[in-house]
């Protein structure tokens, strides 16, 4: 399927703004309510911040791709980098809670190479269905899974995360 | 898109915002706000940003005539004292023809009155030539 939009960028934090914004854009296009929009830009912010902090080492900078499809009233999201691909590491920054934040708001995430020499999350979610939001958040896949690998979840289906 | 090319890979890693959009609704909404973003965040004066954002609505406006294969990239880069945009993928006359549609009654041509600098460059790797546009946060 050819992506509705596709948003290349530096893999740099201050481009996240960028990204979210394009989603805002996207959400007025296709008449996304505000709570669905804000759930897909807090996923999708969720992904791009595992790109720019885990993706390429430290002092360089490399390539974060978005891309965003419509189809049957369901979004798909590809977020995608070049780097050193997903794997557990100990000295992780972060929380840990990123790909976890994504499986609760996301009706499927698949973590995987996308057939390429990129590493790639993709998420999906469903425009018509208001269940899934920050306020209601179920509970949330535990533990690290092999990369395209996938679970089903509180009936969404989950992966396991960078980190 | 099957994945950036080299080239845009290259450019990636610059401060290049690279949008390829399905030409239809997404198309100014998408656009407005990505060039709003990188010139808000190179301390564009408001005046110069709403400036841009009207060659934005002109794009927007003409530029779906010119969409090859149904789509169109733009490239969006700024600093604080210029900003350029580059229009991509039109059919092969498109350059042209998008700045020759900017006329309008008794304001003339937008694109060429509120660009710094305006140029059509020819296309790389075989595609039809590109508009540039470079404005000015001054």
């Amino acid at each position: 399927m050819t992506p509705d939009m596709e948003l290349a960028l530096a893999a740099r934090a201050e481009n996240i703004a960028i990204v979210r914004h394009a989603f805002g854009g996207l959400g007025e296009a296709f008449a996304v309510s505000e709570q669905k929009l804000s759930d897909i830009r807090l996923a999708v912010t969720e992904a791009c911040a595992n790109v720019v902090v885990h993706a390429y080492p430290d002092g360089h900078d490399g390539p974060m791709e978005i891309l965003a499809s419509m189809a049957d009233d369901e979004l798909t999201v590809v977020v995608r980098d070049w780097g050193r691909g997903i794997g557990p590491r100990p000295d992780s920054p972060g929380l840990g809670l990123g790909l976890s934040l994504i499986a609760a708001l996301a009706e499927t995430v698949q973590l995987g190479h996308g057939g390429g020499e990129h590493t790639e999350v993709r998420m999906t979610f469903a425009l018509t269905d208001e269940t899934p939001s920050m306020s209601i958040l179920p509970g949330t896949p535990s533990g690290a899974h092999p990369e395209g690998h996938t679970q089903r979840a509180h009936g969404r289906q989950a992966s396991g995360h960078r980190a | 898109m099957t994945g950036p090319t080299a080239r845009e890979q290259e450019q990636a890693t610059d401060d290049v915002a690279h949008l390829r959009l399905a030409n239809g609704p997404l198309v100014g909404p998408v656009l407005w706000r990505v060039v709003s973003m990188v010139l808000a965040r190179a301390d564009w004066p408001l005046d110069r940003l709403h400036d841009a954002l009207l060659v934005c609505d002109t794009l927007c406006a003409h530029a779906p005539a010119y969409a090859n294969d149904g789509r169109l990239t733009f490239s969006v880069q700024a600093d604080e004292h210029e900003a350029e945009l580059r229009v991509r993928d039109l059919t092969d006359d498109g350059a042209a023809g998008l700045v020759k549609d900017a006329i309008l009654p008794v304001v003339g041509n937008v694109l060429e009155s509120m660009a710094e600098r305006l140029s059509i460059e020819p296309g790389k790797q075989g595609e039809a030539a590109q508009l540039v546009l470079v404005l000015s946060s001054s």
